[in-house]
């Protein structure tokens, strides 16, 4: 939790966030998204935009504090049982839905039930894995029961994505999931500070404070307009003309540019908490068909050495750092990113050693008379995957390896990474990482995420071991082991850590950064 | 003339049915599955084939074409595989963004390239001629998202704010959401720099084209005859010379429809507009296949009404011409 924390307290005093005491009531918070929210079904959609909506319209059990301490959010207490089985959480009275019905552990059954339903299709499932039931003591007390103990069910009530985003049992059978995916008002709604009143795709979304929210006295804003501007040039242009408030996901290439236009702007940031990766295919079906369990070696990088030759040896990470950039990222080989909970610096057993790499690569096989060439798959999301991945050719090439880049669209790669697609390596920047745990979902063996296909049980025995140690000190241990391994096997390939900036104006008050996690505007207000 | 415009309408359909099958086929060609993104972090293959066993996508495209034609004929235009929302309700929306920018560069065109080619033929082989010639291969020469960030560096961040730099607020009684900007004097603001970037290339090719096209005519015996009978210059010109000028360039107009529209996807993603263009090319990112499908529709009816509309002008511009 310490990495974490101190992430976030950097990014606090980075901000420069004021805490004053005399909060002025009203006016309109402007926000830009960088990208279009996908939707409004909270357990579906996926995209931290909509992540970031689902975190204002709707409320949860509990919720979690910069420094990593879980707060009251519609429980108002909560308690585990020795065994670690079963969590105990007695609702607050007072929790209204926008529709006006109540929280109660109903909803919290209802909720947690839709999640676990197949038939949902939930991105948040396969977090919810060692849930046994949910049982309503009464009105206001509901027991959640695992089927084993689980030491980040805290976090994952909390975080994991948008958390546990309650919703009202009457609105969701009412309204379809299309209607609710669709943004229609009625259909979307939650127990946050914020209600929605409009969102129309490519244009705005609009939330109004919810009067009966049940902190009294909160949200200060009256409302929050969230625009798409996608061009960072026409934020940069936005923000200094005084048009919008608040950019939600600032590109890194452009802070100091920002910065030098803008003295007085809030420019937040913290210890990256998406990693940076060149990811290596380990497999590939072995009947020729896309997800087949009958695997096969993959041509280049099955090979362990020329995985290391690459991946360990033959990039010098702090280098792609240094150009991609500017410095403002950390090189990074381990499994998590900096910023994610019991991170280990494994960094040094992978120092950029060109001779050590031709010499794995001769081992291998490969040389002058059979050079190696592989396809280095980037997409055209964001430009800094082109620019690692020019770097990586350029440093491959010193080794006598040939990379050809191949650029697709971000579909093109979704659909090759997750449907076991012909690639060999790819350069992405994937989920942010509140622990490791968290990361089950993109790399366990099981995974449809796991773009690199590894086959290795001894990942899964490592998250199963890690998830259910409740003892953390032991769980550190463990963390620390894992992320060796993981450099040691390169299923997984870190370059860095991938940065996050949020930019405020001066008079944006109380914001609190949270990295990708949690964008809150709850007790943000305006001085001006 | 009714008949004619009746048999152009008529025409229209196989225009546009031609046009809405090949970029069927061809977004269907494209690599990419829209469920992948759809389904997101929760992506299995599983569900992933119940999803497109839902959305008919396991059929044979041509099969799924009629089905999308079926569902045409009947006013439905599908709902977006991504968002879920109905494909026509958010064409509706945005279509009037992207019509206005669309008329207003051509204006910005027009405005442009009627002084800067007349201009250019008649005082030909002058510092004048020479001067509008190198600033249309200038406009010619930058493209779109290179005019529109010098404007919103100059205007939006040199000036202070000058002009908004994203955005929209619509004309009044247009609003179609429940949440709008709405002035005639805050409209204008926010069309002005994309009106002019996407304007000013279009105003450099029809003055070369003008230019050409009144040199050809101020030659002509009619004009030299107009000109004996002790006409002024200024009705020659702009009476006799410049509306038999003008018949070429309407027709390049007409074409230059497509290219705005194309432009537009560039422009109003600088700008922050929610228009068409930026619909289309969401949807084409996504792989939202109703979506593009409904971007293909109105823009094809677009160019081809435009293009009607051009022809018609004709009969304006030349009353020999006469439709049967």
């Amino acid at each position: 939790m310490r990495s974490f924390a101190a992430a976030l307290a950097l990014a606090i005093v980075l901000a420069g966030v004021t805490t004053a005491g005399a909060q002025k009531r009203g006016g309109i918070l402007r926000v830009a998204y960088g990208n279009e929210i996908a939707g409004l079904d909270f357990h579906v959609t996926p995209g931290y935009e909509m992540v970031w909506v689902a975190t204002n319209i709707g409320c949860g059990l509990i919720g979690i504090t910069p420094d990593g301490k879980f707060v009251p959010d519609a429980a108002e207490s909560w308690t585990i049982s020795p065994d670690g089985l079963l969590y105990t959480f007695k609702l607050k009275q007072n929790v209204l839905f926008h529709d006006g019905t109540r929280v109660d552990a109903a909803a919290v059954k209802f909720t947690v039930e839709r999640i676990i339903d197949p038939a949902t299709r939930s991105s948040m499932r396969s977090f919810m894995d060692s849930v046994h039931s949910v049982e309503v003591i009464d009105p206001h007390t509901v027991q959640i029961r695992l089927k084993q103990p689980y030491a980040f069910m805290l976090h994952m009530l909390a975080a994991y994505r948008m958390g546990l985003v309650l919703a009202s049992p009457a609105a969701t059978q009412k309204f379809s999931p299309e209607e609710r995916r669709a943004g229609k008002p009625e259909a979307v709604v939650g127990c946050g500070p914020f209600k929605l009143v409009e969102w129309v795709k490519g244009s705005h979304l609009v939330m109004d404070r919810f009067d009966k929210y049940f902190v009294p006295g909160l949200p200060y804003l009256d409302r929050v307009v969230i625009r798409v501007i996608k061009d960072p040039v026409t934020q940069m242009a936005a923000f200094k003309a005084g048009e919008i408030d608040f950019i939600a996901d600032f590109s890194a290439d452009h802070v100091d540019t920002l910065r030098a236009q803008n003295p007085r702007a809030q420019v937040m940031t913290g210890k990256e908490t998406t990693p940076m990766v060149a990811m290596m295919k380990v497999t590939v079906p072995a009947d020729g068909k896309p997800m087949s369990k009958e695997r096969g070696p993959h041509a280049i990088f099955n090979d362990i050495r020329v995985r290391k030759a690459i991946g360990c040896y033959g990039i010098d990470r702090k280098e792609i750092v240094k150009i991609a950039f500017k410095g403002q990222a950390t090189p990074w080989l381990g499994i998590i990113p900096p910023g994610t909970l019991d991170s280990v610096d494994v960094t040094h057993l992978c120092p950029y050693d060109p001779a050590r790499a031709r010499a794995l690569l001769a081992e291998a096989g490969y040389g002058p008379q059979k050079p190696l060439v592989f396809e280095l798959m980037t997409n055209t999301e964001k430009s800094v995957f082109s620019v690692i991945a020019t770097v990586i050719k350029e440093q491959v090439a010193r080794i006598g390896v040939t990379a050809n880049i191949r650029l697709v669209d971000k579909v093109s790669w979704m659909n090759t990474a997750t449907q076991d697609g012909p690639f060999d390596m790819y350069v992405e920047d994937l989920a942010s990482l509140m622990v490791l745990d968290q990361n089950t979902f993109l790399s366990a063996s099981t995974a449809s995420w796991n773009s690199a296909r590894h086959t290795d049980p001894k990942v899964d025995e490592y998250y199963a071991r890690y998830a259910r140690e409740m003892d953390p000190v032991k769980r550190k241990v463990i963390a620390r082991e894992f992320q060796e391994f993981s450099a040691d096997k390169l299923y997984w390939n870190t370059i860095s850590g991938s940065p996050f900036y949020q930019v405020a104006q001066p008079w944006m008050k109380d914001y609190v950064y949270q990295a990708e996690f949690k964008v809150l505007y709850k007790k943000v207000w305006l001085d001006k | 003339m009714r008949t004619y415009i009746l048999k152009r309408i008529l025409g229209v359909v196989p225009t546009v049915l031609m046009i809405t099958l090949v970029v069927f086929v061809m977004m269907r060609s494209v690599p990419g599955d829209p469920v992948v993104p759809l389904l997101g972090d929760a992506y299995t293959e599983e569900d992933a084939i119940k999803v497109r066993e839902a959305y008919g996508l396991n059929k044979p495209v041509l099969v799924q074409y009629a089905i999308w034609l079926g569902k045409l004929v009947q006013g439905d235009w599908g709902t977006s595989i991504l968002s879920g929302r109905p494909v026509l309700q958010d064409v509706l929306v945005r279509l009037p963004v992207t019509l206005e920018l669309v008329v207003l560069s051509m204006g910005v065109a027009l405005v442009i390239a009627i002084p800067a080619a007349i201009i250019g033929a008649l005082r030909r082989n002058t510092w004048a001629d020479y001067t509008a010639t190198s600033v249309a291969m200038i406009g010619v020469s930058i493209p779109e998202f290179f005019t529109g960030v010098l404007l919103l560096l100059f205007f939006s961040v040199g000036l202070g704010g000058l002009l908004p730099s994203s955005g929209w607020v619509y004309l009044p009684g247009t609003c179609p959401m429940m949440v709008c900007g709405v002035s005639l004097w805050g409209n204008l603001q926010h069309v002005l720099m994309p009106a002019i970037a996407l304007g000013i290339g279009r105003a450099a090719l029809l003055t070369r084209l003008l230019r050409t096209s009144m040199l050809e005519v101020i030659r002509t015996e009619y004009v030299t005859t107009a000109r004996a009978k002790g006409l002024a210059e200024r009705p020659v010109v702009l009476k006799h010379a410049l509306k038999n000028a003008l018949i070429p360039t309407v027709t390049v107009m007409g074409l230059q429809v497509g290219f705005l529209i194309g432009g537009a996807i560039v422009v109003e993603t600088l700008f922050a507009m929610p228009g068409l263009g930026t619909f289309g090319i969401d949807a084409i990112i996504g792989r939202d296949y109703q979506q593009v499908q409904g971007f293909a529709l109105v823009t094809a009816l677009a160019f081809v009404a435009i293009n009607l509309i051009v022809d018609l002008t004709y009969t304006f511009l030349d009353p020999r011409i006469r439709y049967a």
